[in-house]
């Protein structure tokens, strides 16, 4: 259950943000979610609606982004994304899309990241 | 009157975690200890194995043992007369570096050569949580399902060494070890992987030899 903890690291995120923004409401929240990170996207934004609740982040539509996995192969030099197959399993496998290898370094795609947020604030 | 904008962010949740793992790291580093984290399945052989690592070592061992609300694996450890911290996650299915990082503060740790840290038993979740350690070995058994290690892929392939436990029931409970194994190295081609029964006593000397040579590199 750490969608729990991830999803107050996120409201963290985007109310330190607003406030040194002087935001008066966030209209707009995009997540970034690599396909690595053991995160339910249905989850975390059930407990991003429930977390957000009489905040000024109530209103907001959450934007989530599923960030492909990024990979280099150790046995064939391709670099790129990899082939992930959701039917196979929910934690996707990773291989070389090129040779079938396992034997790959993951560059990319374990993150969570929040990347920006649109606000209302009053007229400088 | 107000005005709309369109402001960055930017902020890598899973940071503030990495960046208290590595602090960890180097609070131990300082201190000359190599930290072994033990991740697994829930009645796996986790506790068993760290008693009989304690038992079979000449190591200064300390240990942080995480359960979600006892301190039933504390407890089994102290029994064997070395230091150990139960750390709680309460709601939480995984240790993060913040608890280990507090955990550590109570440890004597001019006492310790190696730190033992106990996951809580979940094959999914700590895969996103780094601890500070400097090997990580995956535990599972025999009578989870000889398909564990297919479902589970991740922690298998960002673990260094995995223990296939309970191999002596793996008839009664018509589980293929074997398979184990092959998927494993599969997934993870350079992870070790060791056939143990903690129970009749195989095994165990592969595994103290992997953190030996880990603690050599």
């Amino acid at each position: 259950m750490h969608e729990l903890s991830m999803a107050q690291g996120i409201i963290n995120a985007v109310l330190e943000t607003a406030e040194t923004n002087n935001a008066t409401e966030v209209n707009e929240v995009t997540i970034e979610i690599g396909r690595l990170a053991m995160i339910n996207p249905e989850q975390l934004e059930f407990i991003l609606g429930v977390l957000i609740e009489n905040t000024i982040i109530e209103d907001a539509e959450i934007k989530i982004e599923n960030i492909p996995v990024e990979i280099e192969c150790d046995d064939c030099e391709f670099h790129g994304n990899a082939v992930i197959d959701d039917k196979d399993h929910y934690a996707p496998m990773v291989k070389c899309p090129e040779c079938g290898s396992y034997k790959i370094e993951i560059l990319n795609g374990k993150d969570i990241i929040v990347k920006n947020i649109v606000i209302e604030k009053p007229d400088d | 009157m107000h005005q709309v904008a369109d402001v960055e962010v930017a902020k890598n949740i899973m940071d503030a975690n990495k960046k208290l793992a590595d602090k960890n790291k180097k609070n131990l580093e300082d201190k000359g200890i190599f930290c072994v984290d033990f991740v697994g399945a829930i009645g796996s052989g986790k506790t068993t194995l760290i008693e009989e690592i304690i038992d079979n070592t000449d190591y200064k061992i300390g240990v942080l043992a995480g359960d979600v609300i006892s301190k039933f694996d504390a407890g089994r450890i102290e029994k064997h007369n070395v230091p150990v911290v139960g750390l709680n996650t309460g709601k939480e299915c995984h240790l993060d570096a913040h608890l280990v990082g507090h955990g550590i503060e109570d440890l004597p740790l001019d006492d310790i050569d190696v730190l033992i840290i106990e996951n809580v038993g979940n094959l999914i979740c700590p895969v996103d949580f780094e601890l500070g350690s400097h090997l990580r070995i995956v535990v599972v058994s025999v009578t989870e399902g000889d398909d564990t290690v297919e479902k589970h892929p991740i922690i298998f392939k960002t673990s260094d060494v995995v223990v296939i436990n309970k191999v002596d029931l793996a008839d009664a409970v018509g589980a293929d070890a074997d398979k184990m194994v092959d998927d494993a190295k599969e997934l993870n081609p350079d992870i070790k992987v060791i056939k143990s029964s903690l129970k009749e006593g195989t095994g165990l000397d592969e595994i103290i030899d992997c953190i030996d040579t880990a603690m050599k590199n």
